[in-house]
């Protein structure tokens, strides 16, 4: 996944350069190496119409938990946005939508990856685009903004949402992103860039709908002794794969990102990240869990790229998966990529099943098969959801997670 | 009718036969204690009267309170009123103490009928428990069982033993891993559950624990069979003598 560090190009070149990709290589298969895992052969069937229904969904649980999270609401449903007030909003916050400004776009892009799938996508079909600034204020760390994508669609329907976040110097900002679209294709990307000294507590949700095919981008840009502290759960969508980028671009910066994805049914969940220590005394952490019940399938691709000037990087990967099922599967891809020689890294992968000593001792004490179960599913991803840093958004993802463990049962 | 009535008991692990007839009667409030060389079946015979998975009765009969429990699921014996506490006891991570320890005393009371545990109430009764069997209270905040010392381990299946209150407890080598001072506390903890209706069986390879919780029978288990049965001597004659002379004998 190369990535570029050069000047702004003008958007309609931009979506030029995007549409040339897409023609020679369009949607790829499990030829494509990057893509072994996780098809999309069954895109290059599907006739996706971009999606201009301006009518929310009602994905009445979801809202009703994102409802728990206080905060600003930014509401995309296809091509249409809905933004707080300006005057509702507290000193230091701005959103913007940037739909139609080609500058502010394409200054977003400027760290992209050049010759990938999914900003490709981004450029060619956007159908929304929004900015929110983050500025450093005296007051306390504001409310969090909530990004909620509510695209009501069908089968046929696509959205290509777009959201820059930039947390200027010094600034603390909380960011809540949940994707319960209805559309038939997904394509959302965010851009985060965390400017030095800056800080940014991150979640995201995906929870689409049980036929949407999901493509989601999160890059994540960092300045010097900048700290984002993300955590993702993928639990919806037939098939779904979120792709994080994150680049360090200053010294001393942290980044803790972890992801739990829960699958059942046939559902794929895919997490492919890949982190650029391209900076000297940066830190890595990333914790990914994955839960598969009956079919369904889970990957993990987690690059790690330490360039050659990048000493006294400290990276770390975990991935483990728990299949609850025969018939699930799980397969990671953790790769390593170290040009620097004194640096800390490691990584892991496990996949495997509940332990059935555990699950004796359980039952030994008169706990039910189920809720055995349940408390040992519970457990293995306990440890993840700590590394949440935010009180409010650890509730909200547990609570996410709680509700995914009641409608196994 | 009695408490627990093991009839002619064979049971395999796979393609192993390992227990091959047994026989044994607990009664209510009687403490029958089983000694036994190392590999001569004790451990599976704990694991087959809990309903371990992969521990297949071939043949004979498990009678709890003169019903088969053969066809029930661990968990469902552990409800009937059957505790193990077990050799090796094994870490939860993740799993907190207290979330454990009400789930565990739920399941039996709501299978009783009886309202769930109020957790004020709870956490009081917990502690309570524990202090007397000298576990503190950070090991009650901490996942079950990790980091315990092998001790600690022991002390804390007593004191699950003690909330669930079970009409039939097997002990397997409760005694190894702990201090004198410890044996003394967890035998007490024990004793306060004896008499009345509980039943015991206490497995162990020394006679230092039957000084403390005196059985009123003793067996020897060697190949899978009860080789020897008697009173609380026959432990005092294995101290001295080994199983040799025994496991010659049958
Ligand atoms: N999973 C298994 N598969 C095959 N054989 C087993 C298995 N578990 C135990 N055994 C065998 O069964 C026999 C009895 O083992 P068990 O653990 O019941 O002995 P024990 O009397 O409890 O010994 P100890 O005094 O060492 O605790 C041993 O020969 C052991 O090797
Ligand atoms: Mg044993």
């Amino acid at each position: 996944m190369p990535h570029k560090l050069s000047e702004i190009i003008s958007w309609p070149e931009q979506r030029e350069k995007a549409k040339t990709y897409f023609d020679s290589y369009g949607w790829p298969d499990n030829r494509n190496e990057a893509w072994k895992y996780t098809s999309l052969a069954h895109l290059k069937e599907g006739k996706f119409t971009a999606s201009s229904d301006s009518a929310p969904i009602d994905s009445a649980q979801v809202i009703d938990s994102a409802a728990q999270l206080e905060g600003f609401y930014v509401e995309i449903s296809g091509s249409a946005v809905q933004l707080p007030p300006q005057d509702a909003l507290p000193n230091g916050i701005s959103i913007t939508d940037i739909t139609a400004d080609d500058n502010a776009r394409a200054a977003a892009f400027t760290h992209l990856a050049d010759n990938h799938l999914l900003p490709a996508l981004s450029a060619m079909h956007q159908t929304s685009a929004i900015a929110i600034d983050i500025e450093k204020t005296d007051s306390a760390a504001p409310l969090p903004a909530v990004i909620l994508n509510l695209t009501g669609s069908n089968k046929e329907g696509a959205c290509y949402p777009f959201v820059i976040v930039r947390v200027h110097k010094g600034a603390e900002a909380r960011i809540a992103e949940i994707h319960s679209s209805h559309a038939g294709l997904s394509c959302p990307l965010m851009v985060y860039e965390v400017a030095d000294d800056a800080k940014l507590q991150h979640i995201r949700l995906q929870a689409e709908a049980s036929y949407t095919t999901h493509l989601g981008l999160n890059q994540m840009q960092m300045g010097k002794n900048s700290q984002i502290n993300s955590f993702a759960i993928s639990m919806g969508g037939a098939l779904s794969r979120l792709e994080t980028h994150s680049l360090f671009l200053g010294s001393d910066a942290e980044l803790a990102q972890s992801a739990i994805y829960l699958g059942r049914d046939r559902q794929h969940h895919d997490i492919t990240s890949f982190v650029a220590h391209e900076i000297r005394d940066c830190a890595s952490r990333q914790l990914i869990r994955g839960v598969l019940d009956d079919k369904a399938r889970g990957v993990f691709q987690g690059k790690v790229r330490v360039a050659p000037d990048a000493q006294k990087t400290d990276g770390q990967q975990m991935s483990r998966a728990l299949l609850l099922s025969r018939d699930a599967e799980a397969d990671a891809k953790p790769e390593l990529e170290i040009f620097a020689d004194d640096v800390v890294c490691s990584h892991g992968a496990t996949v495997g099943e509940l332990d059935e000593n555990l699950m004796f001792y359980l039952k030994s004490r008169g706990i039910a098969e189920e809720d055995a179960r349940n408390m040992l599913i519970d457990a293995f991803l306990v440890d993840t959801l700590d590394e949440i840093e935010d009180p409010d958004f650890a509730a909200f993802m547990t609570s996410q997670i709680n509700r995914w463990s009641l409608a196994r049962r | 009718m009695n408490l627990l009535e093991i009839k002619n008991l064979h049971a395999s692990i796979g393609d192993t036969k390992i227990l091959h007839g047994i026989n044994l009667t607990i009664n209510r409030g009687e403490v029958h204690a089983i000694m036994g060389p190392n590999g001569s079946g004790k451990s599976t015979l704990s694991y087959v009267l809990s309903g371990r998975d992969g521990y297949e009765v071939t043949d004979g009969e498990i009678l709890l309170d003169g019903e088969s429990v053969l066809e029930m699921e661990a968990d469902e014996r552990a409800r009937a009123g059957m505790f193990l506490a077990f050799q090796y006891p094994v870490e939860l991570p993740g799993v907190t103490g207290m979330s454990f320890l009400r789930a565990a005393v739920n399941a039996r009371r709501r299978e009783a009928g009886q309202d769930e545990v109020d957790q004020l109430e709870f956490v009081k009764l917990v502690r309570a428990a524990a202090a007397d069997l000298g576990v503190d209270n950070e090991m009650l905040k901490r996942a079950v069982n990790v980091g315990f010392s092998g001790g600690e381990k022991k002390r804390y299946e007593i004191l699950q033993m003690s909330l669930l209150k079970p009409s039939l407890a097997v002990l397997d080598e409760t005694d190894s891993g702990l201090d004198v001072d410890a044996l003394k506390i967890v035998s007490d903890g024990v004793n306060a559950q004896r008499g009345g209706d509980c039943g015991m069986l206490v497995i162990t390879h020394y006679q230092r624990l039957l000084s403390h919780i005196v059985p009123d029978f003793v067996h020897i288990l060697a190949g899978g069979r009860i080789i020897k049965s008697g009173d609380k001597s026959l432990a005092l004659e294995v101290e001295e003598n080994g199983y040799a002379g025994l496991v010659d004998a049958a």
